[in-house]
């Protein structure tokens, strides 16, 4: 649906992306995740037509747009603060770019009607000002504004970034509903890993103007394909080769010890595993603990490594600092990266795969 | 902060003490002048009378100055915008070529305006003038009286008072969020589209404000009219000039005056009803900044450039040619032809150094530095008070400290001439018409709104938990102000004092009606020279006082404004001194510079 071929953006000395090779697939929702900094926003820019690309094509359905300005590319954008337009009612912002298409006023009326009830706004909101509303509509606005040109694709810039982390919560939901409904294929900037995971058929992310690496929110979780990944998503604890040389003399997993190596928070515990199987337990003694009401955090150290991870608060009794306990994990979960060029060891995934 | 209970305030002995002198002074100089005029104008014997509108009224000159003003106040509104918005697009809106060039050439209205500006266009275009004199070698059968009346009026303000334009539109135009811009891009609209459906409304408001502002301004018009408007043009306020002088015809100059004062708080009551209407300005909470925009259209980009240049040509060449000709000697300046070998110092050697070219311009800096700093010096207490406590006393106070603001400085001069032509228990027995003082206490006045304003803003932005920290330690209410909070609004105070200072420098609306007939300020001396009394020598003069003002301004206005702008890496204008930017994306307010009389070259208050 989408594919960015061998792109290179540059501002200036500053080369923000060097070469960008991407592919969305049709319906998908494809985040574009990474820090700030990192060029996500500039690629979706570049695909929405704002940057002109120094090199490489940008293809939307099969269709060159690499030359073609913004509004003939088909695609339909929610900025990031919505760039709702503060002159005019919420009527007239939707139906803004169907003006500009001089669309005969009785069917604009029935195109914007129409949108606005797919995105549950009332005729009463539309005859108000967009400053009269919440963000939840506003963001709504936004989104019905991008549509109803029906667009081919729909990027989305952020837009959740400067709401409060209640509100945040609410409206993921919202927009992910939408899509769902519309079906329409969306390409989504964040840096929020935990917007990124929930919502997304599959994400890109992006470190320095490449990628590191794309797929499924699973696969980029348990496996992610480079350090950068690992230590960006998700929360690990860094292994030391004491620990790794411990695991392999209980498992023989023949870990190296050389690599990087790190460990999910969540991949590892003070109980013996239920199925049990090929779990080790390495002892150490509890550093500190955190309670968080849900659960605790603790940090156990053993053999060198400072282990952190998750006890649920189920009532049941857990040892409190300064104690000896048992650390247990899963050797296979163990991640592993080439110490140099901070790829994974094992390969779990192609970086890139691209049907 | 919360309210403070009267009694509370009235407890500390700093504040009974500034609030008498404080209610003496807004008694003596703001109330009763102004309340004075309209006795004398309805009740000149004690009981009431419309002898003065009868008069008024049967007065051709006067309904016909009148009707001029009105005329002049619709047209300039229209004109200003035009110019003004024109040459904000062009300078922060398109991408056009040279548009830096271009900024600094409209903004040479920054740095010279009023009667010198009024004088400046007459020395050049006028009947006598250089580019007349060059033109009638062309043209022998042109009228040398070409630029005059209410053309010659309604240019020279138009280009003199897009000052406004320059400061707040350029400003609001700056705070509109890119990506509204983007989103009307992606959403198919035209570079012409986006200008009008977006662009433009999002500037409604502050277009609204500096409409109002120009049409006040072409009411009040004083030295402009009266410099190029000629027998056939006048307006109201050079009309209340003259019914002033004579006695009998004073009730005439107070009804004028009354009128002229109506129709300025009418139209400031529309604009603060307009500001408070609406949304105009993004709603959002992060905006990212303006990029300037390409015009498409090959046909349009080259007349836009065209327009712009030669718009810059209008704003620069009088500005050149009296930079050039301040250095040329008596026949170059009446034949109009210049040569390298007729360019000397000599007539800067002889306004620097003769009594008569030096004294009117010691005077001026002598007056605008004496009242720069009593404004300044007085208000730093009183805004400090006013920032603090916030009751119905502190808020009483401070409307009435606005008078100025609202009303016409003729209004103001002709108030104080007639309460204080006879003695006065009000300033102690003594007779002040007439006086060197009564200029000062009016240049005071005048400056009073702008720099309480200013300091108000800047005594707001000091943290208060500084203040609260002293006083945790034990430090006493003076004490704090002392050493806490004057050093740091310090740097504000002296660039308000600066900007005061450039503005009454070259008075003229004030001191035509007020000034020592023998303590003539810089203003009225030039304003003399235009007439043509001191002949060629006197155009030299004020060719030199006009350069040495430029000068002056110009330094004031690049240490307040300009060392700040480069620092964010932006030509940016904050108008609030010390705390930076303030402005952005807040309405433009009036000023009573900006407001009245043409020389809006000081920047207005920023909005309450």
């Amino acid at each position: 649906m989408i594919r960015l071929d061998n792109i290179e953006v540059s501002f200036g000395d500053f080369t923000a992306i060097p070469n960008l090779d991407l592919h969305v697939r049709p319906g998908e929702f494809f985040t574009l995740l990474g820090p700030s900094g990192c060029g996500k926003t500039t690629a979706l820019r570049t695909l929405a037509g704002f940057i002109q690309p120094a090199r490489g094509t940008v293809r939307v359905d099969g269709k060159d747009v690499t030359r073609l300005p913004s509004d003939k590319r088909q695609v339909g954008m929610v900025f990031q603060n919505y760039a709702l337009f503060p002159s005019m009612s919420v009527w007239e912002n939707i139906a803004f770019g169907l003006r500009v298409r001089k669309e005969n006023p009785a069917e604009s009326d029935r195109l914007v009607r129409d949108i606005a009830r797919r995105v549950e706004l009332s005729d009463e909101q539309l005859a108000k000002n967009v400053a009269e509303l919440s963000g939840g509509q506003q963001q709504r606005v936004a989104v019905a504004r991008a549509l109803v040109l029906r667009p081919k694709i729909l990027l989305l810039d952020e837009p959740l970034s400067n709401l409060d982390a209640k509100l945040r919560h609410q409206l993921r939901q919202q927009l992910k509903d939408l899509q769902a409904m519309f079906g329409i294929t969306t390409v989504y900037v964040t840096h929020d890993q935990d917007e990124a995971l929930a919502m997304s058929d599959r994400v890109a992310v992006f470190n320095k103007g490449v990628v590191e690496q794309v797929g499924t929110p699973q696969e980029i979780y348990d496996h992610a394909a480079t350090e950068f990944v690992c230590n960006f998503i998700g929360d690990s604890s860094t292994l030391t080769p004491e620990f790794v040389a411990e695991v392999n003399k209980q498992s023989g997993a023949g870990l190296s010890t050389d690599a990087k190596s790190y460990l999910r928070v969540e991949k590892a515990s003070l109980d013996v595993p239920a199925d049990g199987g090929a779990a080790v337990g390495l002892s150490g003694k509890v550093v500190s603990r955190t309670y968080h009401g849900l659960h605790s955090r603790y940090v156990v150290r053993t053999h060198g490594a400072d282990i952190r991870l998750l006890v649920r608060e189920d009532g049941g009794d857990h040892p409190e600092p300064g104690t000896e306990t048992t650390v247990y994990l899963q050797p296979g979960h163990v991640l592993q990266y080439h110490p140099g060029t901070g790829a994974a060891l094992r390969e779990q995934d192609p970086a890139v795969a691209l049907p | 902060m919360s309210s403070t209970p009267v009694r509370a305030m009235a407890r500390s002995p700093f504040v009974l003490v500034v609030g008498v002198v404080l209610t003496w002074f807004i008694a003596a100089f703001l109330v009763w002048p102004n309340v004075n005029v309209l006795i004398a104008t309805f009740f000149p014997d004690g009981n009431f009378s419309g002898r003065a509108a009868e008069k008024l009224f049967s007065s051709q000159r006067a309904m016909k100055a009148l009707g001029n003003s009105f005329l002049l106040a619709v047209a300039l509104s229209i004109t200003v915008n035009a110019v003004g918005i024109f040459i904000v697009l062009v300078t922060h809106y398109f991408r056009i070529r040279g548009s830096r060039i271009l900024f600094l050439g409209y903004a040479t209205t920054f740095i010279y305006g009023g009667i010198v500006l009024a004088a400046g266009y007459k020395f050049i275009y006028g009947d006598k003038g250089i580019a007349t004199s060059l033109l009638l070698k062309v043209f022998p059968g042109m009228n040398p009286a070409w630029f005059s009346g209410f053309f010659a009026v309604l240019v020279v303000m138009t280009f003199a008072t897009t000052t406004n334009h320059m400061l707040f539109v350029a400003n609001a135009l700056k705070s509109v969020d890119y990506q509204t811009i983007e989103a009307a891009k992606n959403l198919g609209a035209s570079t012409w589209t986006i200008l009008r459906r977006i662009v433009l409304p999002m500037l409604k408001p502050t277009l609204f404000a500096v409409t109002i502002l120009s049409f006040l301004t072409g009411l009040g018009a004083l030295s402009a009219p009266q410099v190029l408007g000629g027998r056939d043009f006048q307006t109201i306020t050079p009309m209340i000039l003259t019914f002033t002088n004579s006695p009998t015809s004073r009730d005439l100059a107070a009804l004028l005056a009354v009128i002229l004062g109506l129709a300025t708080v009418l139209m400031l009551a529309v604009m603060t009803r307009l500001e408070k209407g609406g949304t105009y300005f993004s709603v959002s909470k992060v905006s990212s900044e303006l990029q300037k925009q390409d015009i498409q259209n090959p046909v349009a980009n080259v007349a836009v450039h065209v327009v712009a240049y030669l718009l810059f040509a209008v704003y620069t060449l009088p500005v050149v040619l009296i930079v050039l000709y301040s250095f040329a000697d008596g026949a170059a300046i009446q034949t109009g032809q210049l040569s390298l070998a007729n360019l000397t110092f000599d007539n800067y050697v002889r306004v620097l150094t003769e009594q008569s070219g030096l004294r009117p311009f010691l005077v001026s800096v002598v007056y605008s530095a004496l009242a720069a700093l009593i404004a300044v010096g007085g208000l730093l207490f009183v805004a400090r008070l006013l920032q603090k406590y916030r009751n119905w006393v502190a808020s009483a106070f401070e409307y009435l400290l606005h008078i100025p603001w609202i009303l016409p400085s003729a209004l103001l001069a002709l108030g104080l001439i007639i309460s204080y032509d006879h003695p006065n228990p009000l300033v102690g027995g003594a007779v002040l018409t007439g006086t060197t003082v009564i200029l000062l206490i009016a240049f005071v006045t005048v400056k009073i709104p702008f720099t309480l304003r200013m300091l108000k803003a800047s005594f707001a932005s000091v943290n208060s938990s500084l203040e609260e920290a002293a006083a945790i330690m034990g430090a006493k209410t003076l004490y704090v102000f002392r050493r806490i909070l004057l050093p740091l609004v310090l740097p504000a105070a002296a660039a308000i004092t600066a900007l005061n200072f450039n503005s009454l420098l070259d008075d003229y609306d004030t001191a035509i009606f007020l000034a020592h007939p023998l303590v003539q300020p810089l203003g009225l001396v030039i304003k003399a020279n235009t007439d043509g009394a001191e002949g060629t020598e006197g155009i030299a003069n004020t060719f030199v006082y006009t350069v040495l003002l430029m000068l002056i301004t110009g330094i004031t206005m690049y240490l307040v404004y300009g060392r700040a702008g480069r620092r964010s890496g932006r030509k940016r204008m904050p108008a609030v001194p010390g705390t930076g930017g303030t402005l952005a994306g807040e309405v433009p307010p009036a000023s009573a510079t900006s407001v009245f009389g043409e020389d809006s070259k000081v920047p207005a208050v920023p909005a309450r």
